[in-house]
């Protein structure tokens, strides 16, 4: 075996006579290639089931191409229109000719899409569409006969808000605003608000249980940190129980506890603490919402708060008495700022959980307890508003953004510690 | 040896044919409902075993995310008046042979022995359901309810009222309990002023409301006295008074009928398994079977014949008929809920009603 003769000038050689620096680069790419093929599974998994579905729904918040795509003529017709006019016989003429040449399903789809802008669209295209083939000219004649309706000018004029293939509408419905029939951003009338209130109430409740989990998981985390082996082991136990325990019967457990004819209420009773006629409510309403939830999320508190508690030296806190400090002072000076990577994290990952709740407060929520969460559930699978739902979700993700990015200026999304 | 050899094979060719055998998968909502159709018409079938019920909580969310995304699992659905609509403009559903279907006795077709105009070809009859008021005996000393009006009287009759977080039902109601004509219903509700009318109801009874968003709840909170009176599904009161011997006392007026029907999903996988089976569900002795499990009312004329005749008709020896929403004698009290009108509405006074519910 010859080795390369090493030259002043020339390039570096590896032992085949190869470059060293093609070389290297091709065992760098090799690994490289490798690492990929490694990571492909867990990657391809999020691709495929997170971030196509959500880019999904994303479009979906803004998509109104259905309607235009199934109505063209219509909508170059009501162009024309001064909006002032009766309809023309040319209007009707368009439409005709596109309910004439759409396929029955998307006459259906485009219905419910138009009875959004307009309650009574849906009824009032399916009427008309059962008689499309029998309709001759005049057209305008022929839809009138088919339902009256067609008299009244506002249905055309509900148009103008469906003539863009994007629309912002779904976002303002999901804070109260609509668009009039130029497309101008107005209020919802006061019957008809709904979603503000329960995005306030949605902030309020996941800020007031993440509050509560804070100040009941901080001593126990800290006794679970600091008690004897033995003792914080059983502790764990009960901390964990819980958390393995199914949502469901837990929320049926606080039901049977908190009703008005519940253990709390009955108990109170017979001690003559409160009156028969006066027992508590303290479930299906907001409080119940509170309690319950608090309690089903108290270990996402607890165990990132115990896991950095459980890395401070006991010894610190004993440097500190020693160099004078008073037990409390040691405590809120040496120990509690290194707690919180813990509490940060505790807390980010309680506000998020809660933001997006809905199972509980559907359940133990009542009327006054129910948040944004049980609305994107119904317009899933009740009203099949999809588009509304998805801009509720967006929604929704921009404000727990908009809080990481909070917790990121004021604490520093680097001391974050999970665990 | 080769003796041995052969059971095998043949074992794993039974095994495995008996697991390729299509499998009929039906979306329900589940409890004494469930548990009555898989009594009447999966336990009648001929092939029990192929026939596989699951529960679902409503709503075609779940049917859309399955035919959108063509993986479809489920082949027959059991949904509501308004889904089956929707669904079937919107092509969720497979539309269905009418001609396929077992004529009544007296040889009338399928869609001409039902009792309510069949909307299209997608749907395979069902059942009539109704919200209805109920309260348990004992409650109130004195008079009893009788009447819708009673319902949302809390002066005469004091207690929480129980009703649902949506408004199907609760707006025809406040309107009957206002002395709006049954006839009249749907035209009083058309108007702005009708539907305010309306909530103008609801408000007397709102500050004694319990709302309810699962079957099971009205029943657990009037027997647990949480509330004196509550609407209900009649089926859920009919099966806890029949089969349970509850003490529940059912306001039959102004109760809300709602038809119940069964689709097939568009691109079902076992399509033709599934049409077997939804010929054998929908046949009138089928339907007449159902009424012996739980008191919810045929669709089809012709299987209340057949009960009325049979009486006592429930599995357990007691009478069915005075516990079916559709008998004639509480037709003339009852408003059969229009699907159309809340296809139109439904959306623009759920939200009204949301509003009304978080105020």
């Amino acid at each position: 075996m010859s080795t390369a003769p090493a030259t002043i000038d020339g390039p570096l050689l590896t032992a085949d006579g190869v470059p060293l620096k093609a070389s290297l680069e091709k065992s760098l790419r090799r690994s490289k290639l490798r690492a990929l093929l490694l990571v492909a599974p867990p990657l391809l998994f999020l691709i495929f089931l997170f971030v196509i579905p959500i880019g999904n729904m994303l479009t979906r918040s803004v998509d109104d191409k259905l309607i235009n795509n199934v109505l063209p003529q219509t909508f170059e017709a009501f162009e024309a229109w001064d909006k002032e006019s009766e309809p023309s016989e040319a209007m009707f003429e368009a439409l005709y000719n596109d309910l004439k040449s759409a396929e029955k399903t998307d006459i259906g789809k485009a219905s419910v899409r138009m009875n959004y802008a307009l309650p009574g669209w849906r009824s009032l295209v399916k009427r008309t569409a059962r008689k499309i083939k029998k309709m001759e000219p005049p057209y305008k004649e022929a839809f009138v006969k088919a339902d009256d309706r067609w008299l009244d000018n506002t249905y055309w004029l509900s148009l103008g808000i469906m003539k863009d293939k994007r629309t912002l509408g779904y976002y303002w419905n999901a804070i109260d605003r609509t668009y009039d029939f130029d497309k101008n951003v107005i209020h919802q009338p006061d019957e008809r608000k709904v979603y503000n209130l329960l995005w306030w109430r949605t902030i309020l409740v996941s800020i007031l249980v993440t509050i509560a989990c804070l100040i009941l998981a901080y001593p126990v985390a800290y006794l679970l940190a600091t008690l004897p082996m033995r003792i914080s082991n059983l502790l764990m136990i009960c901390v964990l129980m819980p958390f393995w325990t199914s949502l469901l019967v837990r929320i049926v457990a606080w039901m049977i506890m908190l009703q008005q004819n519940g253990v709390v209420n009955d108990t109170l009773v017979a001690a003559g603490i409160i009156s028969d006629d006066n027992r508590l409510a303290m479930m299906y309403n907001f409080n119940g919402t509170i309690i319950v939830m608090t309690q089903i999320l108290l270990p996402f508190m607890i165990l990132p708060i115990y896991s950095v508690m459980k890395t401070i030296p006991p010894s610190l806190m004993k440097a500190a008495q020693n160099l004078g400090a008073t037990p409390t002072l040691a405590f809120i000076r040496v120990y509690m700022p290194q707690t919180i990577p813990g509490i940060g994290a505790g807390c980010i990952l309680v506000f998020i959980v809660a933001i997006g709740y809905y199972i509980t407060p559907e359940l133990v929520g009542g009327k006054d307890g129910r948040l944004i969460g049980n609305m994107v559930a119904y317009h899933m699978q009740r009203s099949l508003n999809w588009g509304l739902a998805a801009a509720m979700g967006t929604i929704l993700l921009g404000v727990i953004l908009l809080f990481y990015w909070v917790y990121d200026k004021i604490i520093g999304i680097d001391n974050m510690k999970m665990g | 040896m080769k003796v041995i050899f052969k059971q095998t094979l043949l074992a794993s060719v039974v095994a495995v044919t008996t697991a390729a055998q299509a499998e009929v998968n039906i979306a329900s909502w589940g409890g004494a409902y469930t548990a009555s159709q898989q009594k009447a018409y999966q336990e009648t079938y001929k092939d029990p075993d192929s026939i596989n019920f699951i529960n679902y909580n409503g709503g075609l969310g779940e049917v859309r995310t399955q035919v959108e995304s063509g993986s479809v699992t489920w082949d027959i659905v059991d949904v509501l008046p308004s889904e089956a609509r929707v669904g079937c403009d919107e092509g969720l559903f497979e539309e269905l042979d009418r001609s396929a279907f077992e004529k009544a006795p007296d040889g009338t077709s399928m869609d001409d022995d039902i009792m309510v105009d069949v909307p299209n070809d997608c749907v395979v009859p069902q059942i009539f359901w109704s919200y209805v008021p109920f309260y348990q005996e004992g409650t109130f000393s004195g008079a009893q309810p009788t009447t819708i009006a009673d319902f949302f009287n809390v002066k005469k009759f004091p207690g929480k009222r129980g009703i649902h977080t949506w408004p199907n039902a609760l707006i025809e109601m406040a309107l009957l309990a206002d002395g709006v004509a049954i006839k009249d219903v749907y035209k009083v509700m058309s108007t702005p002023q009708g539907i305010d009318r309306a909530f103008a109801m609801l408000d007397k009874i709102k500050d004694h409301a319990v709302f309810w968003s699962s079957g099971a709840k009205p029943l657990e909170l009037v027997q647990s006295g949480e509330v004196a009176m509550s609407l209900a599904y009649n089926g859920r009161i009919g099966a806890a008074v029949l089969s349970e011997g509850a003490k529940f006392v059912t306001v039959w007026d102004g109760q809300v009928l709602e038809e119940e029907w069964l689709v097939m999903v568009k691109g079902a996988p076992n399509k033709e398994a599934a049409m077997d089976f939804l010929v054998h569900a929908s046949s009138t002795a089928s339907q007449a079977e159902q009424a012996k499990y739980i008191n919810y009312g045929p669709m089809r004329a012709s299987a209340f014949d057949v009960m009325k005749k049979g009486e006592p008709w429930f599995h357990n020896g007691k009478n069915i008929m005075e516990h079916m929403p559709n008998r004639p004698e509480v037709m003339a009290r009852s408003v059969v809920a229009s699907p159309d009108w809340w296809a139109d509405y439904g959306d623009s006074i759920g939200e009204r009603y949301t509003a009304w519910m978080g105020q």
